[in-house]
């Protein structure tokens, strides 16, 4: 096939790095967090009153990042350890299958076709069968690199394939998990960090899928 | 580019605008976001030659599990591109028993499950808050081993080497190696550790059978049940516990060729539902009442093998005592009440065990005269404050009617035999002699530099040095099934005292929780081995390692190997190998060897995934003995069988420890004055869904069957309780809350816990999960100092 510029790359080239970096700020509210400078620079370059207009989970972050001190960020140390890391029983297990299979277990199904589709992609986690593919983490990391390749494309339909990807992997294996993780977060926890986190991520997904089928949209026509 | 181009509109000025975007559009990238996760993908490098899962072959790799259930079976795991896929278990057929069937009970069916739970312990992690607090922070295996080999120098350099100890765990011993296996090997390479003996499974009976027959080794192989006219299993419940895969089927073809099978026990139980002609309830702690009713029954109808007696036996009669003893200390003087003037008669002993008088007679008769006849002891029974008694009353009664060296008898007392072994390459020599019963740990930590050879001491008069440092590899025994959580609970939090504790799990147990440094340990999926049943039974499994471990999990050889390192003894540390693998390819080599030259090459064992050892006959406990005494006496001091034991009469204890086997009303038993203030008494059982403690925390298995109470509907109803209620059970020692189950099925004046439930507190210490021991005692057995948790004294009362 021939290739077709697309014309618009500079117009859509911010939007993907705009996404690109929410998918990183995503990345950093759950990680384990080990560094208190990092929530500290965050607060002070991260233009924390803007998160106020982004629904409850964007109000109860900028609430918890307005009030930062040693002592909350290592309060949340042990939340994270509690909800997330272990050891003993984790409340939230950041894994997909937990929440898609039967028996809540890790490896499950849910694991494999991740796996299958990272592969297509020319791409193997770096523990493949030592921990499982289909890592919060990992998927959103997943997101960013489709989101690379977009901004490295010049053809329009290359564009507009990595586009329809990215549509597939938030409806096919990133989303379909988020609603009951995002309940299971709330049930079991008081923290306006993570509360905020999961629900901002809820929100931020739902968004970015609307965000994409717009965008594809609108080059189509 | 044209401004009005819509697309570009849109992009640029709606899509732009929209919150989320705006805002991370705006911030840029602070340095730190892009700092944050590390990469996690490589390139796929089999990109163009992906298969569809569905085309991926399913491998099944045949395994084995070696926790502490006397089972031992086939675990069939069905593997894809990596992954446990399902797990299936032995499929061959049963008609040929020298090759029985080795299936998988209730929990194997969890058995992936429990390898792909999100709450595996997956990283090494090391204590934050304070100890038992459960808080843990990750750190890397290179701090973990550091720590490690820092504290077992400096405690064993501080204390002495009589500092360090392995604590019992059972959670993976019955395969080549284990935590405490490396454990072991390390320590006795840089000094040595405290020993300790005996076990917690037949403390009792281990220590008291050997006065009556010189071994613990007075069972006989399954295969001779199949020759048995009457069987008594005396608290003994295989259906449950297993205590050995292949037994159940030995006990149907049993019964099957009109074998007539006796279950006494508190509890209408699964073996009673699955083998017995009849249930004998019995209140616990009095079976020695019954045993001398029987005895009396059996004498005073003139029953008894007086030949057998008389050829094999010291200290039935008048005229068979050692020298220098009163004949009135003789079994039948006792039993006749010569001297105390209590005639051991079925009312007595009615009004004590709550078995009927006629009944008692019912069954001495049978068990007299339908020969031959087997009487299998339980070690649940055992574990009384009297335990010693059991296990040596039943030895009387085989004695008394001559079941004893025959063909389809049993000679009762512990019951250990064993025709089929393999070599273990795993050895230690451990240059510290001292050794303390295993029961006794919490003593050796609180005051261990007191103890004295009157609290079971050996090998030494006096330690050096009280606990220390505590390695407690796969077990539970740190707090969960040792005796008196409470009292355990209060040593280990006082961080003074044990000052060191490293734990090695899969899950986050009780005990793991008391951890300085927690270790993820593997499951039998990701490790070498070979699965050996506890003793009884003529195979061997094969441990395949199915797949690598998950996460930072690690076995404890190759974490240890590294401890060593770091102490310098690493190359004499890995001198029976260099990895597990090579443990497991040498025991089968030297097995081949020493043992056994029809043992399969190590390829073939583990394309079979099990061997089965055959024999032509069955094996007899005492056949050669009783075949020719002069030639084989038995490994007693006389050389007999001994009824009497002069060696116990020489303790000068005859209260407590007498030199026949007596009923001794047990403390918190059924006559203890206590029982004003605690009226019932509590045992515990070894619950299908678990394996001791292991497996507590599998959902599915708490589905299959839950963690509850049995109380009899007399005692529920003078407490008001319904079935299905929750209650408070309590002693002096502790509390727990628990819903109860209303049922016939127990005898009335006794609750029963299953065993093993996670100790899971409240914040005033009331445990919500029904964890037996809060409510047990640490005070020990008089002779083997063992553990007596069946022996205790309770209230309940509807919450
Ligand atoms: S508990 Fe014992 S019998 Fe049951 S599956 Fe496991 S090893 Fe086999």
């Amino acid at each position: 096939m021939d290739s077709v510029p697309f014309k618009q790359q500079n117009e859509l080239i911010p939007i993907l790095i705009a996404r690109k970096n929410f998918y990183q700020f995503l990345i950093f509210l759950f990680s384990e967090p080990k560094n208190n400078e990092y929530f500290i620079e965050i607060r002070d370059n991260g233009k924390m009153n803007e998160l106020e207009e982004m629904g409850k989970g964007g109000q109860l972050l900028h609430h918890f990042f307005l009030s930062l001190t040693d002592e909350k960020i290592k309060a949340e140390k042990e939340e994270y350890s509690r909800l997330f890391l272990g050891p003993g029983p984790i409340r939230a297990p950041l894994w997909a299958s937990f929440y898609l299979s039967k028996d809540h277990l890790l490896f499950d199904e849910s694991t494999y076709q991740v796996r299958k589709f990272y592969h297509q992609y020319g791409l193997q986690y770096i523990k493949e069968n030592n921990e499982p593919d289909d890592h919060l983490l990992l998927e959103i990391e997943f997101m960013v690199s489709l989101i690379d390749s977009c901004s490295e494309e010049t053809d329009r339909f290359q564009i507009n394939r990595l586009l329809a990807d990215q549509i597939y992997f938030l409806t096919t294996h990133l989303l379909p998990w988020i609603p009951a993780f995002m309940k299971t977060v709330i049930k079991n926890t008081e923290s306006q960090l993570y509360k905020g986190a999961v629900l901002l991520l809820h929100d931020f997904l739902t968004f970015d899928l609307e965000v994409l089928c717009e965008i594809k949209e609108a080059i189509l026509e | 580019m044209k401004e009005n181009n819509p697309i570009t509109d849109f992009l640029k000025n709606k899509m732009l605008r929209r919150t989320f975007l705006k805002w991370s559009g705006a911030i840029g990238v602070p340095v730190v976001l892009g700092g944050i996760g590390v990469k996690q993908f490589i390139e796929y490098k089999e990109a163009h030659t992906t298969v569809s899962k569905k085309d991926i072959p399913e491998k099944i790799i045949s395994t084995c599990s070696v926790n502490n259930c006397g089972g031992r079976c086939v675990i069939k795991a069905h593997v894809k591109d990596g992954v446990v896929v399902r797990v299936s278990t032995d499929t061959q057929e049963g008609d040929d028993l020298s090759t029985p069937p080795l299936r998988a009970c209730v929990r194997g069916r969890n058995y992936r499950k429990m390898l792909y739970h999100p709450d595996r312990l997956k990283y090494p992690m090391k204590r934050v808050g304070k100890r038992g607090e459960g808080k843990f922070e990750r750190i890397t295996w290179e701090e973990a081993v550091d720590t490690i080999a820092k504290e077992v120098k400096r405690i064993g350099e501080t204390y002495g080497p009589e500092s360090r100890y392995d604590n019992y765990a059972s959670g993976q011993c019955w395969g080549l190696h284990g935590g405490s296996a490396a454990v072991r090997k390390l320590l006795s390479l840089t000094g040595g550790f405290l020993n300790y003996r005996n076990d917690y499974s037949s403390g009792a009976a281990n220590v008291a059978t050997p006065y009556t027959y010189g071994t613990n080794n007075s069972g006989s192989s399954f295969d001779s049940l199949l020759y048995s006219k009457y069987i008594i299993l005396w608290g003994q419940n295989p259906s449950e516990m297993i205590f050995s895969t292949p037994y159940r089927e030995y006990l149907m073809k049993a019964k099957l060729n009109g074998a007539k099978i006796v279950v006494i026990d508190p509890r209408y139980t699964d073996t009673v539902v699955a083998f017995a002609d009849e249930w004998i309830p019995i209140l616990p702690t009095t079976d020695n009442a019954l045993m001398d009713a029987m005895g009396y029954v059996i004498v005073t109808e003139k029953l008894h093998d007086q030949a057998f007696l008389d050829k094999y036996c010291i200290g039935f009669d008048e005229a068979h005592m050692p020298k220098g003893i009163d004949k009135k200390e003789s079994v039948k003087s006792y039993l006749l009440g010569d001297k105390d003037g209590i005639a051991k008669t079925p009312e007595w002993a009615e009004r004590i065990c709550h078995v009927p008088a006629d009944k008692i007679r019912e069954i001495a008769r049978n068990y007299a005269t339908m020969k031959p006849a087997a009487l299998i002891q339980g070690w649940g029974p055992q574990r009384h404050a009297f335990g010693e008694q059991f296990a040596r009353g039943g030895a009387h009664l085989a004695c008394l009617t001559g079941n004893v060296g025959k063909l389809g008898c049993w000679a009762a007392g512990t019951g250990y035999w064993n025709r089929a072994n393999i070599v273990s390459p795993f050895s230690y020599e451990n240059p510290v002699k001292a050794s303390i019963p295993c029961f006794l740990w919490t003593k050796a930590v609180e005051m261990g530099t007191e103890m004295t050879s009157a609290d079971g001491l050996e090998g030494t008069d006096k330690l050096k040095s009280s606990i220390k440092l505590i390695f407690n590899m796969a077990g539970n025994m740190l707090i969960n099934q040792h005796a008196d959580i409470n009292k355990t609970r209060k040593l280990l939090e006082d961080e003074s005292k044990v000052e060191f504790i490293v734990v090695s799990d899969l899950f986050m147990t009780p005990s793991a929780k008391y951890a300085d440094i927690l270790l993820p340990g593997t499951t039998f999926f990701e490790r070498w081995d070979i699965g050996v049943p506890w003793c009884f039974g003529d195979y061997v499994v094969f441990g395949e390692k199915t797949i690598k471990p998950l996460y930072e999990c690690r076995d404890e050889y190759d974490v240890f190997a590294e401890v060593a390192g770091k102490l310098g003894v690493k190359d004499k540390y890995l001198e029976n190998g260099s990895t597990i693998l090579d443990l497991v390819k040498e025991s089968v080599k030297r097995t081949k060897k020493e043992l056994d030259p029809t043992f399969p090459s190590f390829e073939e064992f583990r394309k079979k995934g099990v061997h089965h050892f055959t024999f032509n006959e069955p094996l007899i406990g005492f056949k050669k003995q009783i075949d020719d005494i002069e030639k084989n006496p038995f490994e007693t001091p006389s050389g007999k069988i001994e009824l009497f034991s002069k060696a116990l009469w020489d303790l000068h204890q005859q209260e407590d420890i007498p030199a026949i086997a007596k009923y001794i009303p047990a403390w918190e038993g059924p006559s203890d004055p206590l029982k004003e203030k605690y009226p019932l008494q509590l045992i515990g059982w070894h619950y299908k869904r678990r394996c001791h403690s292991t497996y507590d925390n599998q959902e599915w298995l708490e589905e299959a069957a839950k963690q509850e109470m049995w109380l009899n509907p007399q005692d529920a109803k003078a407490r008001g309780i319904s079935n299905g209620d929750r209650v408070q059970v309590f002693n002096d020692r502790g509390s727990l809350v628990i819903d109860v189950r209303v049922t016939e099925r127990i005898i009335p004046g006794v609750a029963a816990i299953p065993q093993g439930a996670w100790y899971s507190p409240n914040e005033s210490g009331i445990d919500q999960r029904g964890s037996l021991n809060v409510l047990t005692s640490q005070r020990p057995t008089v002779l083997a100092k063992a553990n007596p948790q069946q022996t205790n004294l309770v209230e309940v009362k509807k919450v």
